[in-house]
């Protein structure tokens, strides 16, 4: 239990920042854990998701991923370094109901690492007798749940909860006009993590 | 050291039925079927009925004048414990139930007993890859070289009685130098095994009842004429007496009094779907009583795979209806299983999925059989989810989400942005050696930054886009903070699905950074994609 799942992404700390200060680029989820990842559209959570996939998968575990809205891209997810074969992938057409309830099913199935919920931008009001069924059906499986979304959904029963916002974009492109994105950075605020005072991540930068 | 041995299962037809209700083994058994009354006074062919107790009224033919058809339950098979009581094959079950008031019957279903046959077929066939099927209850196992894998004669027959009882037949085993002298021993025999010592065969028989060598009618009333009633008897007579006066036939019984065998050994060889199925006596047409019934048939099936070391990897099961049709169903396993609960829950999630069109009133289970991996996984490799539990949680998605939006993805080669298909969902057991994982793009850009997703718009979305020349300065009503284009593709021109469009990366005043996409065939522009 509160076993880290994967390596803690590459820390890029800011070059005047004390090292009291420091915190790591990214946290990843917990075995055994609830972890949520909020934030608004293009805030890079969905690259925070699949770093987190590719992390899991990476070390040859089994990863699942319940997409309630089917905007998983798999030519994303590759260009992550995720082994398509060890996810699975379980699309929801937008009913947030089949998306909870094939979360429940897989997080009850010993043997996954991780098992991501991609709620988007709808995110429904969750029963804290749901959360802690969850948050008990996780810890029993030790699978670590990590839930993607708009807004939070599972209160305290989450082991940790971040945000993320986008900072700044760069463009690249041969002359003077742009011609393609080039990278993005993100910046990760933690909301709620047990002994820890919440507070900014140094960012991180997303190539395109 | 002996070469054959011979598994013998007494009583087939009782030991069948008995195999799928274990409980009757202590009760007297009496197996019944049904006869037309006329046929059997000779008036009429023989009936062709085998139906059970429960159609002894046959209300289906009717005579002309509208009276039913008489008929005459027949016991054609009893286990010993009926036996014991006096009650034979042969009897009526009138008679029978004179003799023995508690004995229980059951009609005789030839589904049992194929079911049965095979399973003891199956059982021996783990023992020895060479065996003869000898008829019903009756196996010859090839024995050479198993003293080297399990031991001496006696281990042999021991491991052959373990496997047909993990079948759930009880079985005798005689083992001796030839088939004929194997089973007159087994049949003879007070214990599970007895082996009959080399060059001592002669010796083993010469008590044996001449019946015991199923000689034809003729040459048996022949040899009972001249007095001779045992094997022994028969084998102290002169081969060329005998010769002289049977011809080849007497010589061959003289052979099999010697224990002697001349007829080639026919291997069997296992069918490739392993069947089991279940009459019923009554019509079901609820799915909680179906899956019970699923239940016993898949017991019976799994332990005869289980006993063989071998695993299902596909499934298919048979309903008879009561209509008179047939609803058949396959039943996709993602992986090799042999344990009942993960097979079962398919089953009957598939049939709530597709339930029969009427009531159900025979079962049959056919799993096709292969042979696992056993052993535990490397020290060094993550878990993964358990076989078991995994063909359960992708059956329970399945029927949740539908069998098509479940699977992992794999990409096309294609120049579409968003090409790819889907896959059942088959994780590698071992990691991949580094040089041979699949290619793809690097996962980590130089200068150690991570990849940025999209989250993909399915189907992309039409939107209105207002364009400065070919630069798009606002979509939907939205303005357009910065953007950066185009980057044109194409494909499959050479077909009806022929395409080109341009993709700008866009950014607009709520904040969101998105791919549009302008179709260069109708000139209409999409929401392609957002990146998050």
């Amino acid at each position: 239990m509160g076993e880290s799942v994967a390596p803690i992404f590459s820390s890029r700390t800011s070059a005047g920042e004390a090292p009291a200060q420091r915190r790591p680029a990214a946290r990843t989820p917990s075995r055994g854990e609830i972890t949520e990842i909020v934030g608004r559209l293009s805030s890079g959570r969905t690259s925070y998701l699949l770093a987190c996939l590719a992390d899991v998968v990476g070390q040859g575990e089994t990863a699942a991923l319940v997409d309630a809205d089917e905007t998983f891209d798999p030519r994303s997810a590759a260009q992550a370094g995720i082994d398509l074969r060890r996810l699975l992938w379980v699309r929801c057409g937008s009913d947030r109901g089949v998306a909870l309830r094939a979360a429940d099913m897989l997080v009850r199935c010993p043997g996954f690492a991780l098992v991501a919920l991609d709620l988007g931008e709808r995110v429904p009001r969750l029963p804290p007798t749901l959360s802690f069924r969850l948050k008990f059906a996780v810890r029993r499986t030790d699978v670590a749940l990590l839930i993607v979304g708009r807004r939070r959904l599972t209160g305290s029963s989450a082991a940790l909860a971040l945000e993320t916002s986008r900072e700044g974009i760069e463009w690249t492109g041969p002359g003077p006009v742009p011609t393609r994105l080039a990278r993005v950075r993100t910046r990760t605020r933690v909301l709620r993590s047990p002994g820890e005072e919440p507070g900014d991540s140094p960012p991180l930068w997303w190539t395109a | 050291m002996s070469r054959y041995a011979c598994v013998l299962v007494e009583y087939f037809d009782a030991a069948a039925v008995e195999r799928g209700e274990p409980a009757l083994r202590a009760e007297p058994l009496g197996v019944v079927n049904v006869h037309n009354l006329e046929a059997r006074l000779g008036r009429r062919g023989p009936s062709p009925s085998t139906a059970g107790s429960a159609h002894i009224v046959d209300r289906a033919r009717a005579s002309r004048d509208g009276a039913p058809a008489a008929k005459i339950a027949m016991i054609v098979e009893a286990n010993a414990e009926a036996r014991a009581h006096g009650v034979h094959p042969g009897m009526t079950e009138a008679e029978a139930r004179a003799r023995c008031p508690m004995l229980v019957t059951r009609p005789l279903i030839e589904e049992y007993v194929l079911s049965a046959r095979h399973a003891l077929l199956e059982a021996a066939l783990a023992v020895s890859p060479r065996i003869e099927d000898g008829g019903a209850g009756l196996v010859y196992v090839d024995t050479v070289g198993l003293e080297r894998l399990i031991g001496d004669p006696p281990a042999i027959g021991r491991r052959l009685v373990h496997q047909a009882r993990a079948v759930g037949l009880a079985a005798r085993v005689g083992l001796a130098a030839s088939r004929t002298a194997a089973r007159v021993t087994a049949a003879r025999a007070s214990g599970p095994v007895t082996v009959v010592p080399e060059g001592r065969e002669r010796t083993a028989l010469a008590g044996a009842p001449l019946a015991t060598l199923a000689l034809s009618p003729d040459l048996a009333e022949t040899l009972a004429r001249w007095g001779v009633r045992t094997l022994g008897e028969l084998a102290a007579l002169p081969r060329a007496g005998l010769s002289a006066r049977l011809g080849p036939a007497g010589l061959r019984a003289h052979d099999l009094a010697l224990g002697l065998d001349h007829d080639p050994f026919r291997p069997w060889t296992p069918p490739p779907f392993w069947e089991e199925a279940q009459g019923l006596e009554w019509e079901i047409d609820s799915l909680g009583v179906l899956a019970g019934v699923l239940e016993t048939v898949l017991e019976r099936l799994c332990a005869r795979l289980a006993s063989a070391s071998l695993a299902a990897d596909a499934l298919e099961v048979r309903l008879g209806l009561a209509s008179g049709g047939h609803h058949a169903r396959s039943v996709a396993l993602a992986y090799p299983v042999v344990e009942v609960k993960p097979i079962l829950t398919l089953v009957v999630l598939d049939l709530e999925a597709h339930p029969p069109g009427a009531p159900v009133t025979r079962v049959a289970v056919s799993a096709h059989p292969i042979r696992t991996q056993p052993g535990q996984g490397g020290l060094w490799q993550p878990p993964a989810p358990a076989p078991r539990d995994l063909v359960s949680v992708l059956a329970r998605l399945a029927a949740l989400v539908g069998a098509d939006n479940l699977g992992s993805p794999a990409l096309v080669d294609s120049h579409r942005s968003d090409a790819f298909t889907m896959l059942a969902f088959s994780p590698p057991s071992e990691p991949e050696p580094f040089d041979r994982r699949p290619p793809g793009p690097s996962p980590r850009p130089e200068g150690g930054d991570h990849r940025l997703a999209v989250r993909r718009v399915r189907p992309a979305r039409r939107v209105e886009v207002e364009a400065v020349g070919e630069r798009p300065t606002r979509v939907d009503a939205r303005r357009v903070l910065a953007c950066a284009g185009p980057w044109r593709a194409s494909g499959e021109w050479w077909d009806v699905d022929a395409w080109a469009r341009e993709e700008w990366d866009v950014v607009l005043s709520d904040g969101a950074l998105c791919r549009v996409a302008r179709d260069r065939l109708t000139g209409h522009w999409y929401l392609d994609a957002l990146y998050d």
